[in-house]
């Protein structure tokens, strides 16, 4: 059965992999850029870094098309550049610049690229949940065979929201794939604390619909739950239910102290990070030289640093705009 | 102790009164009863008698000033005795309601305690509508009455008042209010005349005056009526000639009787109120007047005769002409013209007049048209006696003298048809005065 | 144009939801027995036969995602018309209508649409206590990125939910249990009356009355009582609260000088505290004769016991004191 490659069941092609471990680099460095940037008082707000969760959003968004649609969450950086999103708009949002894809009135959690599917990251955990079924019906209704990925965290799962949004795409038949990105924390709330059951996708038989736990540090695994998933629902029969094990590997927001964890627990998952997984296994296949994958590095840093040069330099929202886009 | 000389109220109307001349100065000796001053009110002029005896001090008001009645324009002092301070003196002597005595041990409220502390005003100051304890109430109402009256700030106006006020540039202090807790509404400021439109181009105009005389007293409540009228009651006029040849004859034969009863000779002018008086008896809508509530038929009649002065025109008044004969008519109106002329008429001379006459004959006018005294609703605007061209029954040319009679009358009241009928008997009466006697 | 026929209110909504559906494909309805059942108070009643179970949704008892399907269908492309049973319920629904809905379009950069229409029926006068008799309208008003519309009669209930479905932004729409079974003539033809635009339902020059839903009603049945009085009040109904349209209102504040307000929402924050402010700062405040005076519900959850249910709201006697003190001044 496994005849091929080796990195998932059914085969990625080498480009779909360059793409993917590209994705997965400019995901690190793009937050570890913002990181700094917040640091030195470039960026300010706060922001909600995805660091160490790579493999989830990359994974699942690598089993859509283009024009599949995204509800992303607070921690959805990952999920933004994965749908494909330019950096050097995101990184223009991040500064609050006219350019950004949010002209500068979303920022960090809030970015959207409606074009390119990505319905948006949601200051509200679980706030995409409730929506997710209106997407799929909007789908369903005129006929279109796309589908919905809704990602939330562990903590959204203990939402109210999650119970309407599940039932009602599983009575209704809906395109939605719920991706569950359980990186272990509710902010400080453990998931062993916040839940009397194992595994969260145990859930989706309460509602009539698949539930599988892959890991999520592991793209092919994400990716190949997804794919199913995917496919299930654009043949008119349903909704999904995957959990990606994961973890984050810095504070919920900027201002975490992290009390709550050892740093011994954050090593031991930082021994398992999904980019050097999936770096040893493209080696180990074969598929990729170690100079090969500098090189994806190396230009997915470019990228980071142009991003950081254009967000830097492009021009701020005038003032008399405030009011744009309140309504339509 | 110190007497209070206030602005007195000498007519039922009356608001304030226009200071003439000070009779007394400031430190001289009076004795009660002296002549302090001379006022003007709207109608006429008037002495202010002392109070008290003792010396004149804090005379305030200068002369030529309007003053409020009851407001304290000078106090009579003991000897030694120092002048009241301004707090003690208040600006407007308010007639003292019996405010129930303040007992030592009177219940002050913590708000009402509040409230004066944070005015700063003592609470024993503060007189109460129960002896028993001051309320927030009390306190309210006694700092409300402190405020300054020039602060329109603390007035009690509605927007829209405030804005009438300042397009009419009318100081809403002045004005009293009609709305809740004496609330100025817009209704309020309308009521009010305009104050006089500001000069344009100052300097220019400034140029070209030699004097400006105040509009006060007299000329103001003339200014003020004859506009009023003007402006309210639609004039209609009426012209007609009288043949005064028999009036003559019949002045001729009174003159003769009033010298043998050593009476003082009868005019013209004690014949047209004579005659005229005959004729409102008959024309009862012309002795009227209009009031909110209808049309007053007016069972006196009261005539005002105008008698022109260079301080202004004033209207003594004969009352109930009608039941007079003519040496009573003649006698009053000499009483009239002579205190008249020195300023000594009464505030009941000049009131109550329900028709008037204006006689200009003297001065060569050979017709006019007068405005209506208000409230009356008609007055007889008499001209000269001139020799003029009469046709008489044998359509001869002859030459009579002929009197100009212009009556004006206010239309809501009557129609043009009663009036010209109080007109023709008027004429009846002066050509054939023996009707009189009817 | 047809002769108009006099239909009810909630017929009226019905014609609207039908003309609107009938007209575009991408209009549905969805929300708690709207289909078979017809709706709580039959609004719906005959659709699910005329546009079929795809385009008339039951939703299960689920009011955030009732509001969340509906923004997610119309981001998506679609014009979704949800129902939330009664207004108090609206609660369950409030973090997707106004943390969601509201704020997607500003939020992306004016990047998104989402034109959904919820419409719920609101106020107290059905004996159904305080769970069931909220109204609510002042809370959506106060968030930017919603429209707000409460119509009182049914030709504005047509012609202003019809405007609300082909407006690319979130509306709630507020209907009035009471007026459910009120008439009115009401041309059997689409029409839409824009957004924004008060009406004068009665002219007069003593008083400025301005009400909103059930209370135009009454203030209209007080006015006629109060011009027997020779009081001839002016009757301004806004009609739509967010965007307000202020022009006639502060014309007739000018005109009159005195104003009142008359809503049945408590008085407390209620929305006639944001008409007197902006009648305040317009050019009516220097043509104020009166203070200008609020009539509103108690501040008290509306009561089962029938006459304390009648008195926590202002009902046709209370509009013609109050209007009556404020034009004699005696208050």
């Amino acid at each position: 059965m496994n005849t091929t490659n080796g990195v998932g069941r059914n085969d990625l092609s080498r480009a779909q992999l360059n793409d993917a471990l590209c994705k997965m680099y400019q995901i690190r460095l793009f937050e570890e850029r913002a990181e700094a940037l917040y640091m030195q008082g470039k960026i300010h707000g706060t922001m909600h870094l995805s660091i160490g969760q790579e493999a989830a959003a990359v994974g699942a968004c690598l089993a859509l098309r283009a024009d599949d649609y995204i509800l992303s969450t607070h921690r959805g950086h990952g999920h933004c550049i994965a749908k494909g999103a330019d950096l050097n708009l995101m990184m223009a949002e991040f500064f609050g610049k006219e350019v950004g894809y949010c002209r500068g009135r979303g920022g960090s959690m809030h970015i959207a690229d409606v074009d390119g599917g990505n319905l948006g990251a949601n200051g509200v955990v679980g706030g995409g949940l409730p929506i997710a079924p209106g997407v799929g019906l909007g789908i369903q209704m005129q006929k279109r065979d796309q589908v919905c990925v809704c990602f939330f965290g562990d903590g959204a799962a203990n939402e109210g929201a999650f119970h309407e949004s599940l039932n009602l795409s599983a009575i209704w038949k809906l395109p939605v794939i719920y991706v569950c990105e359980n990186n272990q924390y509710g902010m400080s709330m453990p998931f062993e604390k916040a839940f009397a059951i194992e595994k969260i996708s145990t859930r989706a038989v309460s509602y009539g619909m698949p539930g599988i736990t892959v890991d999520g540090n592991d793209l092919s695994q994400v990716y190949q739950a997804t794919t199913d998933a995917v496919a299930r629902a654009r043949s008119g029969q349903g909704p999904s239910l995957i959990e990606c094990v994961t973890y984050r590997w810095r504070g919920h927001s900027k201002s975490d102290r992290q009390k709550y964890r050892t740093r011994e627990e954050v090593k031991e998952w930082q021994a398992r990070d999904p980019i050097t997984l999936l770096r040893a296994k493209l080696v180990q296949v074969g598929l990729f030289s170690e100079m090969e994958l500098d090189v994806i590095t190396q230009e997915a840093q470019q990228t980071i640093d142009n991003a950081a040069a254009f967000a830097e330099s492009a021009t701020e929202p005038d003032p008399a705009s405030i009011l744009d886009g309140v309504y339509v | 102790m110190a007497t209070q000389v206030i602005m007195p109220k000498f007519g039922m109307a009356q608001e304030d009164a226009t200071i003439l001349r000070w009779l007394k100065r400031e430190g001289d000796v009076v004795e009660k009863g002296d002549v302090l001053l001379e006022v003007q009110t709207d109608k006429v002029n008037m002495e202010v008698e002392s109070p008290g005896s003792g010396i004149l001090r804090g005379t305030l008001a200068q002369e030529g000033q309007v003053v409020p009645v009851t407001q304290v324009i000078a106090y009579v002092l003991e000897p030694d005795e120092v002048l009241p301070t301004s707090d003690e003196r208040g600006t407007t002597v308010v007639t003292p309601t019996p405010a129930s005595p303040i007992k030592s041990d009177r219940r002050v409220t913590p708000v009402a305690q509040k409230i004066l502390a944070a005015a700063g005003v003592d609470p024993s100051s503060v007189p109460s509508a129960s002896p028993e304890q001051l309320t927030r109430q009390d306190a309210e109402k006694f700092l409300a009455q402190q405020r300054m009256p020039n602060d329109t700030q603390s007035i009690r106006a509605t927007p829209a008042a405030r804005r009438l006020a300042g397009e009419k540039k009318i100081d809403l202090t002045l004005i009293p209010g009609s709305g809740p807790q004496g609330r100025v509404q817009a209704r309020d400021v309308v009521k009010t005349p305009d104050a006089p439109a500001p000069k344009e181009n100052v300097l220019e105009s400034e140029s070209l005056i030699d004097e400006i005389i105040p509009l006060q007293g007299i000329r103001r409540t003339i200014a003020n009526r004859m506009q009023a009228s003007s402006q309210t009651a639609p004039h209609i006029t009426f012209t007609v000639k009288a043949d005064m040849t028999a009036a003559y004859a019949w002045r001729d034969e009174m003159t003769a009787l009033a010298k043998v009863e050593h009476a003082p000779t009868v005019s013209f002018t004690a014949l047209l109120v004579k005659v005229c008086a005959w004729a409102l008896m008959r024309h009862r809508w012309v002795n009227a007047s209009l009031h909110e509530d209808g049309i007053h038929l007016h069972r006196a009649v009261n005539i005002g005769v105008a008698v022109a002065r260079t301080e202004g025109l004033i209207v003594p008044v004969i009352h109930q002409a009608d039941r007079l004969n003519l040496g009573d008519i003649t006698n009053r109106l000499n009483d009239l013209a002579t205190r008249a002329k020195s300023n000594a008429l009464t505030p009941d001379d000049v009131t109550g007049g329900t028709f008037t006459i204006s006689n200009l004959g003297m001065f060569g006018i050979d017709e006019f048209t007068a405005i209506i005294n208000p409230p009356e609703s008609a007055i007889l605007a008499v001209g000269r006696i001139c020799k003029c061209p009469r046709v008489n029954e044998q359509d001869q040319i002859v030459a009579r003298p002929m009197m100009k009679m212009t009556l004006s009358a206010d239309h809501r009241v009557m129609d043009g048809a009663a009036a010209a009928l109080f007109l023709r008997d008027v004429v009846t009466a002066l050509e054939k005065p023996t009707i009189l006697l009817w | 144009m047809s002769e108009p026929r006099e239909i009810t209110y909630a017929q009226a909504v019905r014609e609207a939801l039908r003309q609107a559906m009938q007209r575009d494909p991408q209009v549905f309805l969805l929300g708690e027995d709207i289909g078979v059942y017809g709706g709580a108070f039959g609004v719906t009643d005959g659709l699910l036969d005329e546009f079929g179970s795809e385009r008339v949704r039951d939703t299960p008892l689920s009011e955030a995602v009732i509001a969340g399907t509906a923004i997610g269908a119309a981001v998506t492309g679609m014009r979704p018309v949800a129902e939330i049973q009664f207004m108090d319920f609206i609660t369950l629904a409030m973090e997707q209508l106004v943390l969601q809905a509201a704020k997607m379009r500003y939020m992306f950069g004016g990047k998104a649409r989402v034109p959904m229409v919820l419409r719920t029926p609101a106020g107290s006068g059905t004996g159904a206590a305080a769970q069931h008799s909220e109204s609510l309208e002042a809370w959506f008003v106060h968030v930017p990125g919603l429209k707000v519309v409460m119509p009182s009669t049914p030709y504005d209930a047509k012609g202003l939910l019809l405007a609300a479905i082909a407006d690319d932004n979130p509306v709630i729409f507020i209907e009035h249990k009471l007026l459910y079974k009120t008439k009115g003539f009401v041309p059997e033809e689409y029409y839409t009356l824009p957004l924004a635009t008060s009406e004068i339902k009665r002219k007069g020059k003593d008083l400025t009355l301005i009400a909103t839903s059930v209370l135009v009603a009454r203030a209209l049945e007080a006015a006629t009582q109060l011009a027997q009085e020779g009081i001839e009040i002016e009757i301004i109904d806004p009609r739509t609260l967010k965007p307000l349209d202020t022009a006639a209102m502060i014309q007739s504040v000018c005109k009159t000088g005195k104003a009142l307000v008359v809503h049945e929402a408590p008085m407390t924050g209620g929305f006639g505290g944001e008409i007197v402010a902006q009648l305040c700062a317009s050019e009516a405040f220097d043509f104020l004769d009166a203070p200008i005076r609020r009539l509103a519900g108690l501040d008290v959850p509306i009561p089962y016991n029938r006459e304390l249910e009648k008195r926590a709201v202002p009902q046709v006697a209370d509009i013609v004191r109050e209007a009556r003190a404020l034009v004699r001044g005696e208050y």
